[in-house]
């Protein structure tokens, strides 16, 4: 008997696979974003000492490879620690911190971006602290941040193959089985390719009618 | 210090290993500019034909993962009866993946072009090829040396990748290096903060060549 032909049962890994990758995408990029949000909260108020740590670290996280962050975390920390630590934990980890330093960066430039006149013109109304960013800022700075936001998501989801390396079966992992048993490099790998391309097509469209909705509601209307 | 400790009787090995990565990196930069300069002029071309094409390369080499590119051009080669090394296969790759994200930046060069400047070309009496060449090029490529820059350190970084196809570059050395000493948190911390560094380095770099190349424009 051959093993060596594709059967049916491949789409359901091939699905399963894509299970893994959406999964794993989804909760790097929640809690991703989670982060990424409340360190570009504290940069702008200029918590003590806080900013230079903050900067360092998301540069460091942005200008290194994601594979040496991914060995540094799945291999590294649990040998210097003498912790255990899972592929999924591992890669969950690695990915939410390198969403969190390129959101980082996006948040910061939108509440930037807001004037500051307009911030002045709201403490002379009498805003709160916590009022002018929830009412000022926040829907303004969402309206910029969507756009570059989408663009930095898309490549996220591309980046998510690398956890393939650490042992976790993702999309890229199924490929690498499918290719190893059916010797096919061809077939296997353009339709993992296929898959990938889909996925970051509809999440770039997903993200292209969210900011129409956005900047629907920020336009200026007149008086 | 307990890092260099660990790293200092592989240090040779590593240099072996960096300069693989270097020379890695040289040689895709080289590919991946000279096939987005071709893919944005295709792209800006007046040809239906051409400018779908060139528009698709963009689209699904962008849209698709490095990993899964190279293991395409990796496992797929063999198959069509091209055995070339891991190395070229991973030069080939980056420079195409790369390509395709440079491309985009130098069509938003050419598109920030005043028409005015090309009509003006176009009065003194020279040729399309002239003007694209001598009149073109020349200002797109001067407003996109700072995203162009962005685009080739990502592919520095992307250049850690060829490791998962047996090229022994940096990260692939360290890893060897990290199964030896069984002291991988400190190998990897070490080359977390060289990537870094060159990266940094390279940034400044560019901000230069920016500086130098539009030392005649005013307010950029």
């Amino acid at each position: 008997m051959r093993y060596a032909d594709f059967t049916p049962y491949d789409i359901v890994l091939l699905l399963q696979g894509l299970g893994v990758t959406l999964a794993l995408f989804i909760g790097t990029t929640l809690i991703g974003l989670t982060i990424g949000l409340l360190l570009a909260v504290v940069h702008h108020y200029r918590v003590p000492g806080c900013r230079p740590v903050i900067v360092l670290v998301t540069e460091a996280l942005k200008n290194s490879p994601v594979l040496v962050q991914l060995f540094l975390v799945f291999f590294g920390i649990p040998a210097f620690l003498h912790i255990r630590m899972t592929p999924v934990e591992a890669a969950t980890l690695t990915i939410s911190l390198n969403t969190a330093a390129f959101a980082f960066v996006v948040f910061r430039s939108g509440i930037e971006s807001v004037d500051r006149d307009q911030i002045e013109a709201a403490e002379v109304f009498g805003l709160g602290r916590s009022q002018i960013l929830r009412l000022v800022i926040a829907p303004q700075a969402a309206a910029f941040s969507v756009g570059p936001l989408v663009g930095i998501l898309v490549n996220q989801l591309q980046v998510t193959s690398l956890i393939s390396v650490i042992g976790v079966f993702d999309l890229t992992k199924i490929g690498n089985i499918l290719n190893l048993r059916t010797l096919q490099p061809f077939i296997v790998w353009a339709v993992i390719g296929l898959i990938y391309y889909l996925a970051a097509k509809t999440l770039a469209h997903a993200g292209g009618r969210i900011e129409a909705a956005l900047r629907r509601s920020v336009k200026w209307g007149g008086i | 210090m307990r890092f260099w400790r660990v790293i200092e009787p592989y240090i040779g090995f590593l240099l072996q290993g960096f300069a693989l990565t270097i020379a890695a990196c040289l040689l895709a930069i080289a590919g991946a500019v000279l096939l987005g300069a071709l893919t944005a002029s295709m792209r800006s071309s007046g040809n239906r034909l051409v400018r779908g094409a060139a528009n698709a390369y963009g689209d699904v080499f962008r849209n698709v993962p490095f990993l899964v590119q190279l293991f395409f051009f990796f496992y797929g080669l063999p198959e069509l009866g091209i055995y070339i090394g891991a190395f070229e296969t991973g030069v080939i790759a980056m420079s195409i993946a790369g390509g395709a994200f440079v491309s985009d930046v130098i069509l938003s060069g050419i598109l920030t072009v005043d028409a005015g400047v090309i009509d003006a070309a176009k009065v003194s009496g020279l040729s399309r090829v002239k003007i694209f060449t001598r009149v073109v090029l020349p200002i797109a490529l001067r407003v996109s040396v700072r995203p162009m820059g962005s685009v080739l350190i990502n592919l520095v970084l992307t250049s850690s990748i060829l490791s998962t196809i047996t090229v022994n570059e940096l990260t692939g050395a360290a890893k060897i290096v990290a199964a030896t000493t069984f002291k991988p948190f400190e190998v990897y911390a070490v080359l977390l903060v060289l990537y870094a560094s060159l990266t940094t380095l390279l940034s400044f770099a560019i901000s230069a060549v920016h500086r130098r190349l539009n030392r005649f424009m005013t307010g950029g």
